[in-house]
């Protein structure tokens, strides 16, 4: 791209993932200014606070910088496994426990449809899950949002909101099946 | 468990941690066996990663990039600390005369010396040199952070603004394929192009441009997709310039002041 105002050319995340193994930290600066914001966004809305979200935030690039030879794109989409890894630590610091000792390897297999490597494809995904969210029935949302943002389990989601246990299972069953329609890519 | 889950939601109410203790425990006893429905996890733990897009953008301050750039070179130099330092030392070692009767004659006290004051200043001749070129190289590095950093800024400005929209391009029957949106912001006077194009003819390139309300087309860049598979990049529209339309065209290598060739892609601003 040849344009006045600057422009460059983005490189796929493998690509970046080579050159961070070939110790290249533009690359890791890379990564994270396609990524940051994102999972800055994710764990803001769980601890609320920002100084452990960006704590959190600078252990994971910090953590893809040492083990990124370990990391095999084939096997799952790197955002993906961002995401996850965000969410399991904030909320495991939000309920003051260490994250459970299987979580490791599930964080290594997450396959997420959608390409992330771009920011307007960030924001066109956010829109699109924004949208899912806000079309579920109020306490559908609220029972997925207690799960995903405070990592409730449905006993206490029924604790919380007073509501029958049987409920909130229904609820939720309801909740991810209607979510996994309307985020089909 | 021992069949497989054969609620397909399990997996997602799984990946979603609301599984109650003795629930989650027996679909983790599965998955230890089940390579199929590791698969189907997986795919429940990229939906349920999705759900996080849906939070308040909220980005990091700039400083807490600069202290993870900090960490990792601190890392980095805790990991391989001595290579400039004993190279130097070594060699100042092996020529230091030490202990030779023939010390006491003046010129064979002072070769010895002069050597090792030569092979000392030539070490440190090199590595001043090569310190200069790691220096130069760190200072285009800050300053290609920096530049990426205002560019961070005003993309962060940019999605985060409520009146920026996103304009799909549709594509011209019979040109190449691909997938273009432009995001613009009319107040802001900033778009961002972001997608894929089939690579054009070797002595061609594409041209984006902004057609405004009134008046001529105006170049918003030039690029060519067959260098990369996909690109993205942010630019100014002129100020007191409304855009009605964005277009893609078909140019000459290196683009032109004004649109000749054919469109390929085109969107109006809704």
């Amino acid at each position: 791209m040849n344009s006045e105002t600057g422009a460059q050319l983005t490189p796929t995340n493998a690509a970046l993932i080579e050159r961070i193994v070939a110790r290249d930290e533009s690359a890791l600066a890379a990564l994270y200014d396609r990524y940051a914001a994102m999972l800055s966004s994710v764990l803001n809305r769980i601890l609320r606070d920002t100084q452990a979200a960006e704590e959190i935030l600078q252990d994971i690039f910090y953590q893809l910088w040492r083990t990124a030879a370990q990391y095999d794109p084939a096997r799952g989409s790197l955002p993906g496994w961002l995401l996850v890894i965000a969410r399991n630590r904030a909320i495991s610091r939000l309920r003051r426990r260490n994250p459970a000792a299987g979580d490791e390897i599930l964080e290594n297999t997450v396959v997420l449809p959608f390409n992330l490597e771009s920011a307007v494809a960030q924001r066109q995904l956010m829109e699109k899950v924004t949208r899912a969210l806000g079309d579920l029935p109020a306490e559908q949302r609220t029972a997925i949002e207690l799960a995903y943002f405070e990592g409730m389990t449905h006993s206490e989601i029924a604790q919380r909101t007073g509501d029958p246990l049987g409920t909130v299972k229904t609820r939720l069953r309801s909740a991810v099946e209607t979510l996994k329609r309307n985020l089909q890519p | 468990m021992n069949g497989h889950i054969t609620r397909e939601e399990d997996f997602d109410l799984y990946a979603l941690g609301a599984l109650d203790a003795d629930e989650k425990a027996a679909v983790e006893s599965h998955l230890l066996s089940c390579a199929d429905c590791k698969r189907k996890l997986a795919e429940a733990q990229g939906r349920i990663a999705a759900l996080g897009l849906s939070a308040p953008l909220v980005p990091p301050s700039v400083q807490a990039r600069e202290q993870l750039l900090r960490q990792i070179r601190a890392g980095a130099t805790s990991a391989a600390p001595s290579r400039s330092e004993t190279l130097p030392a070594r060699g100042a070692r092996d020529t230091r005369p030490g202990g030779s009767p023939a010390a006491r004659r003046w010129d064979w006290f002072f070769a010895p010396a002069f050597a090792a004051l030569l092979v000392t200043a030539g070490l440190l001749w090199v590595q001043n040199v090569r310190l200069g070129k790691q220096l130069e190289g760190l200072r285009a590095s800050v300053q290609r952070q920096q530049r990426q950093i205002e560019e961070n800024g005003h993309l962060a400005h940019l999605l985060s603004a409520k009146d920026t929209v996103t304009v799909s391009l549709e594509p011209m029957p019979g040109m190449p394929k691909g997938a273009v949106s432009v995001m613009y912001n009319a107040k802001m006077g900033e778009l961002m192009y972001d997608g894929w194009i089939d690579p054009p003819p070797s002595d061609k390139s594409y041209q984006l441009w902004v057609v405004p309300m009134e008046g001529a087309p105006i170049s918003a860049g030039v690029f060519n997709p067959a260098t990369s598979d996909e690109a993205h990049w942010m630019t100014k529209v002129p100020a007191g310039v409304t855009a009605k339309a964005f277009a893609v065209t078909l140019e000459p290598a290196g683009g032109m002041p004004q649109p000749t060739g054919p469109k390929v892609f085109v969107g109006p601003v809704s």
